[in-house]
């Protein structure tokens, strides 16, 4: 398993993780990860990969607590999460799913749902200015969420991510339900929204533009065991990366030192 | 069996003539291939042995008139209807089969104490008389509450696992974020019951009201216990349905307010 290199200033902290389900009956455990450990600095950007079924998506809630590990520990911003209210770690920690979810209702509406207690600001204003973040016209305020294109929709729960003035983005594969126009646009979105707030990003993805975009570190998981680890920055190969995005890991990337 | 003595009793011979009648459905599935003919045989046989061993019992306590008989007559039922209740879910709730005794029970118990104590006014209370089909018909539709309750609730957290999980990532508590699923399965569970009271009378008469009546009560005195037994049912619904949903959704939620979504 590669080791985390040494961080400055983490954000998150994954030491050994590790999760299982209960078999059915006469079964055994379903392991899901297995003593993964990796970190991500502040405002830095972390990028899972691996075959659909390798863990990613749990490794991604386990972060911000929506699914619970077995053994090992998350830290973010130093403490423990089990230490932290999930509901204000998942504030701080936003998730972007794969499916964009939208309520029904306007685009105002959505961008408003909100748990009562939540604070921050949802001025009119403010509203307009995250649409207009995520590339979106403010007009759309008022459009009925159900009329938007897949690409409108996702732009839309990413904007209300961002109002919650999280530390970090979570994307579980934000753009895999999206045709390559809104591919490029989400990608785009996301990389310019990650410089002008410094967001950490924990992306899952098997788009090679996004990962580029992103740099940051490139954590490849296989079978919910970390594989590689390596930085995206100039470093990993076009060809390697892609063959691996592209799910043929009959050939995985050499362990890294 | 009532003052104006005008019930015919049946012979059995008369019973068997009745019998008949079930041949018509056996009839038309044969003709028609529906593959129910052996179904609706053993329905035929069930229905007779299980209405002449309720019968048999329900004399026995009826000439008795004890306390303790009653009570363990309760019991029964209400552990048969809360196993009818979760029987039939898709995959079985975890704890399902206490979740639904222990809401039967709560609702089943506070409508009837209510009906028997107050509304009634029943001396002695555990009168087999009345006691046992009012309970009979006030857990009747507690259990169907919670079988559609538990239904719609499962096949909701199915079908809307996504946006219980957006709601926590957007840090709604757990309770909040299965909020519109409880809500669309306690509405599931208590719009047949409002529906019925739009059309009651209207479009059939109550079985009870019918059998009051057949019994020789006069038809003002059965509507005005069938009034009660709608009233107290639409009661019973609502109080099984809350229940039910409340703890049934508890089980797929966690503390540290996740949603289990691998139990469904």
């Amino acid at each position: 398993m590669a080791a985390p290199p040494s961080l400055r200033d983490p954000l998150f902290e994954v030491e050994h993780l590790s999760l299982a389900y209960p078999g059915a009956s006469n079964h055994s455990p379903v392991s899901i990860l297995n003593d993964v450990s990796v970190g991500v600095e502040r405002g830095d950007a972390l990028v899972l990969v691996g075959p659909s079924g390798s863990g990613k998506s749990t490794l991604l809630r386990c972060l911000n607590r929506l699914v619970e590990p077995t053994a090992g520990r998350v830290q973010f911003d130093g403490r423990d999460i089990r230490s932290l209210d999930p509901r204000e770690l998942r504030r701080r920690a936003a998730l972007v799913m794969q499916t964009p979810v939208l309520f029904e209702g306007s685009v105002r509406d959505n961008l408003l749902v909100r748990p009562p207690d939540a604070s921050g600001d949802f001025s009119p204003g403010r509203l307009a200015s995250a649409l207009l973040d995520v590339g979106l016209d403010p007009e759309l305020l008022d459009r009925d969420a159900a009329t938007l294109s897949g690409g409108e929709k996702q732009r839309v729960t990413i904007a209300r991510a961002l109002l919650g003035d999280p530390q970090a983005l979570l994307l579980d594969e934000p753009t895999s339900a999206l045709d390559p126009p809104n591919v490029a646009l989400v990608a785009e979105t996301v990389s310019r929204l990650r410089e002008r707030y410094q967001l950490t990003i924990v992306a899952v993805t098997h788009q090679p533009d996004l990962v580029r975009r992103l740099g940051g570190g490139l954590l490849y998981l296989v079978g919910g065991v970390v594989l590689a680890y390596e930085r995206a920055d100039g470093a990993v190969s076009d060809s390697r990366l892609h063959a691996f995005l592209s799910g043929a890991q009959a050939s995985p990337p050499t362990r890294h030192p | 069996m009532t003052a104006s003595g005008a019930v015919l009793d049946l012979s059995l011979p008369q019973l068997g003539l009745a019998l008949l009648l079930v041949g018509v459905i056996i009839a038309i599935s044969i003709y028609q291939r529906l593959g129910i003919a052996g179904d609706a045989v053993v329905g035929t046989l069930r229905a007779m042995v299980q209405l002449y061993l309720v019968g048999l019992i329900l004399a026995v306590v009826f000439r008795a008139a004890r306390w303790y008989w009653v009570l363990l007559i309760l019991v029964v039922m209400t552990a048969v209807a809360a196993q009818a209740a979760t029987g039939r879910l898709g995959k079985p709730l975890p704890g399902g089969g206490v979740i639904a005794a222990l809401a039967l029970t709560v609702s089943t118990a506070v409508t009837l104490f209510y009906v028997i104590g107050v509304v009634v006014r029943v001396r002695p209370w555990y009168e087999p008389q009345y006691i046992i089909p009012i309970a009979g018909m006030i857990l009747g539709s507690a259990m169907t509450s919670a079988a559609l309750a538990g239904d719609r609730l499962q096949s909701d957290l199915r079908s809307r696992a996504d946006e219980v999980e957006a709601r926590l990532a957007l840090g709604f508590s757990g309770r909040e974020a299965v909020q519109p699923v409880v809500r669309a399965a306690l509405r599931a569970a208590m719009i047949p019951t409002v529906n019925g009271m739009m059309t009651v009378g209207l479009v059939q008469l109550p079985g009870m009201m019918t059998g009051q009546i057949l019994a020789g009560s006069s038809p003002l005195l059965a509507i005005k216990y069938q009034l009660v037994v709608v009233f107290m049912q639409a009661a019973a619904t609502a109080i099984a349905a809350m229940l039910f949903v409340r703890l049934a959704v508890a089980r797929y939620l966690t503390p540290a307010h996740q949603f289990t979504r691998s139990r469904l």
